[in-house]
Order: structure tokens, then sequence, then C-alpha cells
């Protein structure tokens, strides 16, 4: 276990090499002149030469890049163009929001996804199951921005269900920050009120985050249900007189549990770049914004940190994914 | 026994209830929260920022020795100067000399002349991207500024600099005085406490900066050192960007002021009772840039008054902008002194025809139109807005070929003189007409002129004659003749200049904000 783990490791370095690679030379090649971008539209030509040699952006691409590797190993990613500051600060300041909504939307789409599966695959074929599959259809094919427009304007602006873009009331003050969650933040400060808003914020764009994966799961759920639930020793336990329920939980489920697992892992990575538009239109101070405005600004090395950190991230998870494998399924051996 | 005591249980919850309302309802009518993209913002540091977003908030954090009264940006009044002087100096410059107020910054200290010094002087070390104002626009150096006692500052220009033009250009951020004293306490190598601003504040004005969530929100209380306690005490800038959730947001009553409406919508908001609609000034020009240089399409002036002709403003400000700009066809914006509103060009397809048969491009010209992503000014798409344009050149045989890009590529190509046909805005770097004919009619300020390949030597004379006139009457007569000059023969096609819509929830009142992008909050107030 430990020796796969090790390996798997030396695999990741290789990855977020690539990854890095990847992106440096694509936002390299862009025909466009960051200095320009971040000096805006009326800089004269020698502040714009002058800002070009103070981020050494005038320097060859081989030069920038082997400076770049050389930092990325001493563990600084830069400083962003656009904010002028260390990059890893911006990280910090905005992956726990983003942290939060996945989390959110994962937890959405579990609680929602798997039971609805499950319950599609026993009653196959009748009007529940025909009510999720089509409710799967619809969750995987609407684009998310629609969804979040659509979400804001029912839920919030004609029901008042929900409150608005944003993480927290803005006649509230803020909890101390801790880990830069506001839901973790305002409970760890035992902030009742802050916790409510918090929370009462998360839902909508958590649960329009988690749409497409509460439909994908739902329909593997499904599936694999299905296909889990016509093997013999499913017949077995049935035929042992075992309760029903206790069929489909402890017997069935488990062994389910094994695609839909990996199917979880990806969703992780998705829901991840899917934030960056939920983030947006929520006005959520996550990663996705801050890429959306770097990208804008052509501020590359701010494109670049958040690039590396959502391809560690979605790494680290595949690893946790295949860990979790052995978890699940006692056959599954590590060499 | 037992029901009395229920009763009194139930009274007293009542009463809890009813003050932690009214407590709460009164914290809702003292705190004003205003939705807006504000992902330009990067600093805090007045004497280094020189974005849109911060120009509000530093406005009311820091004093500056002088301001313009509200929307008027006219003429100068003061601020934390209450009179100044102009003199000449024998070598041929002029000094200004202030005679400050009484005013306590929000650390309890008094604000001194030496705080003003360490100000200036700060801009010009740092030499931020704002410096150039004070370096090259006013020629000032380390030294310029002078403390002639606690209450008196001099500011020394050198020749040819017109002091005008100085005292409208501090009246930006840049000429926010800080409290020397606690700023210096937080310096961090040579940063001259740029990373400490960032986070805190240290003026005069009415607010303090409470808190900057990146990204999420910044956060101004009341300075209790302010004379005038504000009926606002807590002014919230919340992160939206998205034009649909700051309707949403405002008409849910969650934040106050949307700074981001669509045309559209802003027209919907107009016909609702509950929200307040304001066309706030800006000195925003957007143009057509035509590359005059020998050779390019648009070398002869005829094809480019062609143009002048072919475009239909009257179309492009009723059914594309819904009536969010104003018509203009000259260099220098409505609310500087000079604006010239004279229509040159009225919409004619046939004389824009017959301009392009004298040309010799009766059979036509093909150029590459290159235009922004996003939206132009007046928040109409800038793709909706080059469309409208295509057409109307389309009309006097001009195939435009859009070409779409990021402004930062766009600007690129434009900057190497590469474009051809270019859809673009421009603002001024300081409110004063020299801020728009410098760059516009100058060839060699290597801005717009230089831009589009027009090097026209009796436009550059008359800039530098306004630039270099004290006389405001006389400034304003060779503007006349500049801007008429320009309108004819430069090398642009000026569509509109873009109003800013505002939208605000009817319990606002007494909000406004300049072209600059100044609000003063103390003027606001909320209803319950």
């Amino acid at each position: 276990m430990l020796a796969f783990l090790l390996r798997r490791l030396g695999y990741l370095v290789f990855v977020i090499w690539g990854v890095g690679f990847a992106a440096f030379f694509i936002s390299h090649v862009v025909p466009t002149d960051p200095a320009a971008a971040a000096l805006g539209s009326n800089a004269r030509p020698a502040q714009i030469q002058a800002y070009r040699h103070k981020y050494g952006l005038d320097r060859p691409v081989y030069q920038q890049y082997v400076r770049y590797m050389v930092d990325l190993f001493r563990g600084d990613l830069g400083n962003s163009l656009r904010t002028q500051r260390p990059i890893l600060s911006d990280l910090r300041d905005f992956f726990p929001a983003t942290f939060e909504l996945t989390l959110g939307a994962m937890i959405f789409a579990v609680f929602l996804g798997v039971p609805i599966g499950v319950l599609a695959a026993l009653y196959q074929d009748r009007p529940t199951d025909l009510v999720v599959r089509t409710l799967a259809l619809v969750g995987g094919a609407t684009p998310v921005y629609w969804l979040a427009i659509l979400a804001l304007e029912l839920f919030h602006s004609r029901l008042g269900w929900l409150p608005g873009p944003g993480e927290l009331s803005p006649y509230l003050i803020e909890p101390h920050r801790v880990t830069g969650m506001m839901v973790v933040d305002s409970a760890i400060a035992g902030n009742w009120p802050d916790f409510v808003s918090s929370l009462r914020h998360l839902i909508l764009p958590a649960a329009v985050l988690g749409a497409f994966s509460t439909a994908l799961l739902a329909r593997m759920v499904r599936s694999a249900m299905l296909e889990v639930l016509s093997q013999d020793y499913v017949r077995t336990a049935r035929a042992k007189g075992l309760a029903g329920r206790v069929v489909v939980l402890k017997h069935a489920m488990r062994n389910a549990a094994l695609p839909v697992l990996t199917v979880m892992g990806s969703l992780l990575g998705s829901l991840l770049t899917g934030a960056v538009l939920t983030e947006t239109i929520f006005s959520w101070p996550g990663i996705g914004s801050y890429a959306t405005s770097s990208a804008i600004n052509l501020d590359f090395p701010a494109v670049m940190g958040v690039t590396l950190v959502a391809g560690l991230a979605y790494s680290l998870i595949n690893l946790l994914v295949d860990v979790l494998y052995g978890v699940f399924d006692p056959r599954i051996t590590y060499a | 026994m037992l029901r009395l005591r229920f009763a009194l249980f139930v009274a007293v919850a009542l009463v809890g209830g009813l003050l932690s309302f009214g407590a709460a309802q009164s914290a809702r009518q003292q705190t004003l929260v205003i939705g807006g993209d504000w992902t330009d913002l990067i600093t805090l540091d007045p004497g280094v920022a020189y974005e849109f977003s911060p120009v509000p908030i530093l406005d009311n954090t820091y004093q500056r020795l002088v301001q313009f009264p509200g929307t008027d940006l006219s003429h100068v009044v003061p601020d934390a100067a209450t009179s100044w002087d102009i003199a000449s100096t024998p070598d041929g410059g002029t000094t200004i000399t202030f005679h400050l107020a009484d005013a306590t910054f929000s650390t309890g200290r008094p604000l001194t002349a030496q705080d003003v010094v360490w100000s200036f002087d700060r801009v010009i070390h740092i030499n931020g991207p704002s410096a150039f104002l004070f370096t090259d626009v006013a020629g000032l150096k380390v030294g310029s500024t002078k403390a002639l006692d606690d209450k008196t500052v001099q500011l020394t220009l050198p020749k040819g600099v017109n002091p005008q033009i100085v005292l409208a250009m501090l009246t930006f951020n840049i000429g926010g005085i800080m409290d020397a004293t606690e700023v210096q306490k937080h310096i961090q190598g040579n940063d001259y406490g740029q990373h400490w601003l960032n986070d805190h504040s240290a003026g005069s004005g009415p607010y303090m900066l409470d808190r900057w969530d990146r990204g999420s929100q910044v956060v101004l209380v009341t300075n209790p050192k302010y004379p005038n306690p504000p009926s606002i005490k807590r002014v919230i800038l919340r992160y939206m960007q998205e034009s649909n959730a700051q309707r949403a947001a405002l008409t849910s009553g969650e934040i106050d002021i949307a700074y981001n409406f669509t045309p559209d919508a802003f027209k919907q908001a107009e016909q609702n009772p509950d929200l307040k609609t304001y066309k706030t000034g800006t000195f925003v020009m957007q143009y057509l840039g035509m590359n005059s240089g020998p050779g390019a399409p648009f070398a002869d002036n005829r094809v480019r008054d062609a143009v002048r002709y072919a475009i239909d403003q009257d179309g492009i400000i009723s059914n594309l902008l819904g009536g969010l700009g104003r018509k203009m066809q000259t260099i220098i914006p409505y609310g500087l002194l000079g604006a010239d509103t004279t229509v040159y060009y009225q919409h004619d397809i046939e004389k824009a025809k017959q301009l392009m048969a004298e040309a010799g491009k009766a059979g036509g010209m093909q150029v590459e139109f290159l235009i922004p992503t996003g939206a132009c000014g007046g928040g109409v798409p800038c793709a909706d807005l080059a469309a409208t344009v295509q057409s109307d050149l389309a009309k006097i045989g001009i195939t435009a070929n859009i070409k779409q890009t990021t402004s930062a590529q766009l600007y690129t190509i434009y900057r190497q003189q590469a474009a051809q046909l270019v859809l673009a805005q421009w603002s001024p770097d300081y409110p004063d007409p020299n801020g728009n004919a410098s760059p516009l009619a100058d060839f060699n300020a290597k801005s717009l002129a230089w831009r589009n390949v027009w090097n026209d030597p009796h436009a550059t004379q008359l800039v530098n004659e306004a630039a270099t006139s004290t006389d405001p009457a006389q400034r304003k007569a060779i503007y006349a003749q500049l801007t008429k000059y320009v309108a004819q023969n430069g090398p642009f096609a000026i569509l509109y200049q873009p109003v800013y819509p505002i939208v605000s929830t009817a319990k606002v009142d007494g909000f406004a904000r300049s072209a600059q992008g100044d609000v003063d909050y103390t003027a606001i107030t909320k209803q319950p």
C-alpha cells in the first residue's frame, strides 16, 4: 500500500509538471501583451516597457520558463500581475470559498443523487423511474450559468425563499477568519445568525453547481444498482429471507458503490471547473471568480497558479478514489 | 401565579423581540450596500490606485487639498485647504500656496502641511501607475512640495505647467493626504506602507476602511474624528460581476444600489416604482479610430468624412443604447471646459457615397474592423455596436470585417499602429480638457493620434497653446478651434458619450455620481 502511494505521488510530480508546462506555454503563445493588459488602455509606451522589464516579460520565453520552474520548486508561484500580491496569498484567500462551495455541491449531489438513483433502480420502468430519468436528463443537459440565473430569479427574487448572491448577509458582521469557509468559521465563532445566514447563502449556488453531478450520479447509481440487483448473491440473500432493506443497503449498495465512486472522483473535478461560472453569477469569492478576472486581465502567473492548484486537486482526488476502492472492495490489492 | 409568570415571560419576549427588530431596522437604515463589478480593485493606496472602482472609496476616506463640488466638475472648491494663491516665479514657473483647514485623521492626529509634503513625495518615490500625473503632467519632483509652516504648503510648478490643470488633477485620489506618522509605522522594506494601506486607511475623510475581503466586499465605517457624522454609518461595496445577480439582489432589497444594469434592465427599472434610476455622467468617449497613415485605408480625409456621414448616431443611441448615451462628435466631452456640442455631421448616406467616389473609392473597400469582447460604453455588447456600424458602413461600400479580441489584445495591436479600423473607448486621465486634447490631437503625445497615425502640426500647436494658457476664457476659445478642426480632419468618428446607468431602491435618497466616479456617501440617506 505504501509503495503504491509513493509511486502514485511520484507520478503526481510529473502530472503537475506537465500541467504547468502546458499552462505556461499556452499562456505565452497568446498573441498579446500582459503588460498592456495590466496598465490599461491609456498607458504610454514608456510605461509599458518599464513594466515589461520589471516583471521580466521582455526576456526570452525559455528564460522566463526556467525562472518560473526554479521559483515553483521553491514553493513560490510568483506574484500576480494584477493584484501585485504573491499568488499563494491570493489562492489562500480564494480557495476556501471554492472548497466550501464544491463540498456543498457534492453533499447535495450525493444526498439527492444516490437515493433517487436507488429508487429508480428498485422501481425500474415505473413512474418513479421515469421521473428520475427525466430529471437526470434535464439536470445533465442544462447549462450551469442558465440554471444559476433561473434559480436566482425564482428562489431569490420571485419567491424570496433563499438569499441572493454572496456568502453572508451584508447586514451581518463577518466571523473571524479561521478556515476561510464562512459556514465553518461562523460555527467556530459560535455566531448563530452568521451560521444560519451563510448556510442559507450556500444552498442555492451549491444546488446549482451540484445539479449536473446529481443527475449523473443518479443515472450511474441506477445502472450500477440494476446490474447488482440481478446478481446471484442478491437473489441468494433474498432467498435466505433477509429483509428487503438489508438486501439493498448492505449487499447491493456496497457493491454498486465502486463505479459510483469512480464517477464521483471525476465529478469533483468537473465541479471545480463548473465553479468558475457559478461563482461569477453568485458573486462567490472563490478561485473561480479569481480565475475569471485573472484570465480577462491576462494575468498569466495567476492563471497558471489556478491551473496548477486545480491540477493538483484533481490528481489528489483521483488518488483518494483509488485508495477508497480497496475500502469498498477488499478483493482489490495495491501492488 | 403560573399564569402571571407566563404573561410576564410573553411580555418580556415581545419587548425584547421588538427592541431587537428595531435595532436591526436601524442597522439596516445606517448601512448602505452597493453591488457592482469591483474586480478592477487592486489597491486601496491613494498614491497608487489608478482604476475606476477605488475612486469613490478613496474620495470618502482621504481628503485632498481641493475637490469638485458634487457632480459639477467645471471648477474646484476647498477640501483640506481653505484657500490658495497662485503666483508666478522669476523663471516663468508658478507656485500654488495652500492654506490648510483644521482637520483630524481617523488616527486622531491633526492634518499638517508635513503630511501633505510626505504624501506627495511618496507618490513620486513609489512611481506607481498614476505617478506620471505628478511627474509628467504637473512636473513635480521630490522637493517641489514644501511646508512653509504647519498649516501652509506650497507647490512649485515648472514653466509651461498650467496650475489650473494641476488643481483639477489634485482632486483625483493621487492628491489624497495621509497621516505620515501612522503610515511610516507600517512600512515594510521600501514599500512606503503600500501593503498596510490595502487593509487600513490613514485619511481624514468622513469614512475609514474597515476591511477589504478580496473578491467579496469592501467595508467602510464612519471616521469617529470627522466633524459631521453622516447618516450612513457603514458602506459596503459588494462584488457582483453579473448584472442579473445585481438585479435580483436589488429587487429583494439585499443591496441598495446596483452599478451594472444592462440597458434593457435599466429600461424596465425606469417603469418600476420601487426603484430609482440615475443616468450619471461620464467622460467616456466611444469612438471609431481610423488609421490615417500613408497608404492606410483612411489616409484620405474624404474617406474619414464619408464614415462620419455614414454613421447613424441617433439610431445607435436610441435603438441600441436605449437612450443611455449623448450625441457627440468632438474630442472634448460634456462636462469639461471647452466641451463642443456642435453637430458637424448629419447622417447622410448620399453625401458619404459622394465623398467615397471623390476619394476614388466608388467601388468600395475592405477593412479589418478590430473590436473588443464584452460591453462597450452604456453597457451595450461591443459585438452589437460593431454590427450596427458594420451595416452603416456597408451602405457606402466599406466592407468592415469584424475581428473580435479581448481588450488587452486589441490594445496591443492598436498601440503598434497596426489597427485599420478600431472600436474603442477613451476617458481622460484627469478632468481637464487637456486630458483629452493632448492624447487625441497631439501626435507627439504617443497616444490616440499616434496610434491612428494622424500627425497634424496645426492640431499639435493648438493643443500646446491651450495647455499653457492660464486664462480660462482664452483656453475655451482655443479649444473651440481645436475641437472643430479635429472633428473635421482627425482620425476619429465619435459614436457617443455614454451615460452610466445606476439603479437604487426607492428608499435611497441623495445619491449622485460625478463623471469622475466620485460619490459623496455622506449625502446619502436611507428611508426605513
